[in-house]
């Protein structure tokens, strides 16, 4: 007798009906990879514009907290892979259709330069610092005389790697939140705003700062623009899109969205560093604060609300 | 002192503003202002969170939570807006320091004490009274609530009659 077993109906779990493979570890790792992409991105362009003086907490400072916060990302995305002892696969090819290619390969360059550029002022911080070995006396003159080049790399991966941090998302095809292309200059921006409130945040420099405050202010305004976009975009598509949007226009997001990211992560900084701009004092800290704790919501609700949406009914 | 005026509003003129946010409070929300209200549903939360046993037992905590998640209240939010008003207002007026207000003759750490001791005083007394000044007195007076009247002068009068015993802390 020839017995065949089916199995009907959809039983995917972890997939189907949400996907449920994603808990904070990716939302932290995000929200790190986009402060860094942030803090990296001023540094070199701020080198390359040759303001080391005007701006030394962006060029300097701010970037040796970059080496930390990449790693303790990338091991967030290390406890978050199921097979660990074969990550090292993903070096051994370079998919350019595939954002974790990208991101893998951009993290490889970009945290070692990450760290040499971090280290390169160790000695403008601790003038006795001693390198030990002269290789790496010889490898810092080197690095500090390059500098200008370095900063024109670390920009380029700088915004691979903000960027990458929305397309992550945006690649999965089947969830109607994160499949739009938005995502990835959304991300950009979030990354870039965060980076900014830290590097103000460190910065003692009261000329420094009011630059900063300028560029937060408009990369705020940026990103306003883009989530309006992206909610006009979701209403303006299929169903699917228009309910993935509705999470967050009535549904179990409204709230947490629009009081804590929007709110009090966007639209309050910036009315205290517009105010701070005009003369007011305000503490450094609670502007920075404010965005870096809404940046790191507005992650975690992304990569939330994004798994619960979908295709399939 | 004439530096004074130039930092807060004329307490007049906040008194008819504060009124004028009630009307827009009722207007928007359909409901007034309050205060402890978000404290209780904070607290409900934490003890919720930390022993979910004993939140399901107390009839206090069991009844907050049959109304639903605790935090999802107006007044909740209401007080974060109030935080964020605030601060700006505090911006705008030049007076956003980290100080203890306190008089003179007493030291910072009395004023702290005696703070908190009042303000755990007046949360006990505000959960019996069903609501504080915000909740219960102006929103209840403003809605001409017999008990909105009571409980305000019950606050005030008790206030000026207490006060006897503790006024070396301010004069």
């Amino acid at each position: 007798m020839k017995e065949e077993l089916f199995v009907s109906g959809r039983w995917i779990p972890k997939i189907d009906p949400y996907l449920e493979i994603w808990h904070w570890s990716i939302p932290v790792y995000l929200f790190l990879g986009g402060l860094s992409a942030g803090i990296l991105f001023f540094a070199a362009l701020y080198t390359i514009l040759g303001k080391e003086k005007e701006m030394p907490t962006t060029v300097k400072w701010a970037t040796f907290l970059v080496p930390a916060a990449l790693v303790i990302g990338l091991l967030c995305l290390f406890i978050d892979l199921k097979h660990k002892a074969y990550f090292w696969q993903l070096y051994t090819i370079m998919r350019f259709e595939s954002p974790m290619s990208w991101g893998a390969w951009v993290l490889l360059f970009i945290t070692p330069v990450s760290i040499a550029w971090s280290a390169s002022f160790l000695k403008e911080l601790w003038p006795d610092w001693n390198w030990k070995y002269p290789i790496l006396e010889k490898f810092e003159k080197l690095f500090i005389e390059y500098r200008k080049y370095v900063a024109w790399l670390m920009i380029a991966q700088a915004v691979i790697l903000g960027i990458y941090t929305g397309i992550l998302l945006s690649a999965f095809n089947a969830r109607p939140l994160w499949n739009t292309s938005l995502l990835g200059p959304l991300f950009l921006v979030s990354g870039l705003s965060t980076g900014v409130a830290t590097i103000m945040w460190m910065s003692k420099n009261k000329a420094e700062r009011r630059l900063l405050s300028k560029i937060d202010l408009l990369l705020i305004s940026i990103e306003l623009f883009l989530i309006i976009h992206l909610f006009m975009g979701f209403l303006a598509s299929s169903a699917v899109q228009i309910e993935a949007a509705e999470l967050f226009l009535g549904g179990a997001f409204t709230v947490p969205f629009w009081v804590f990211v929007v709110l009090l992560g966007l639209i309050f900084p910036a009315v205290l560093e517009f105010l701070e701009l005009r003369g007011y004092h305000i503490p450094a800290l609670i502007p920075s604060l404010m965005i870096l704790v809404g940046g790191l919501v507005f992650r975690f609700i992304m990569v939330d609300a994004g798994q619960i949406t979908r295709y399939l009914y | 002192m004439s530096d004074r005026s130039k930092k807060y509003l004329n307490p007049y003129l906040g008194g008819i503003l504060l009124g004028f946010i009630l009307l827009a409070t009722f207007y928007i929300t359909g409901r007034g202002l309050g205060a402890s209200g978000a404290v209780k549903s904070t607290v409900t939360s934490v003890v919720h969170t930390i022993t979910p046993a004993h939140a399901d037992t107390s009839p206090y905590y069991k009844k907050i939570l049959a109304e639903g998640n605790p935090m999802s209240n107006w007044l909740v939010f209401e007080v974060i807006g109030i935080l964020a008003g605030a601060f700006i207002s505090g911006a705008l007026a030049g007076r956003l320091k980290l100080k203890v207000e306190h008089s003179p003759k007493i030291t910072a750490k009395r004023r702290l004490i005696f703070a908190a001791l009042g303000g755990l005083a007046f949360g006990i007394g505000s959960q019996f009274g069903r609501g504080c000044t915000s909740g219960a007195a102006l929103t209840g007076m403003a809605s001409l609530s017999l008990a909105g009247f009571v409980a305000m002068m019950a606050i005030f009068g008790s206030g000026y009659v207490f006060a006897y015993f503790f006024r070396k802390n301010w004069i």
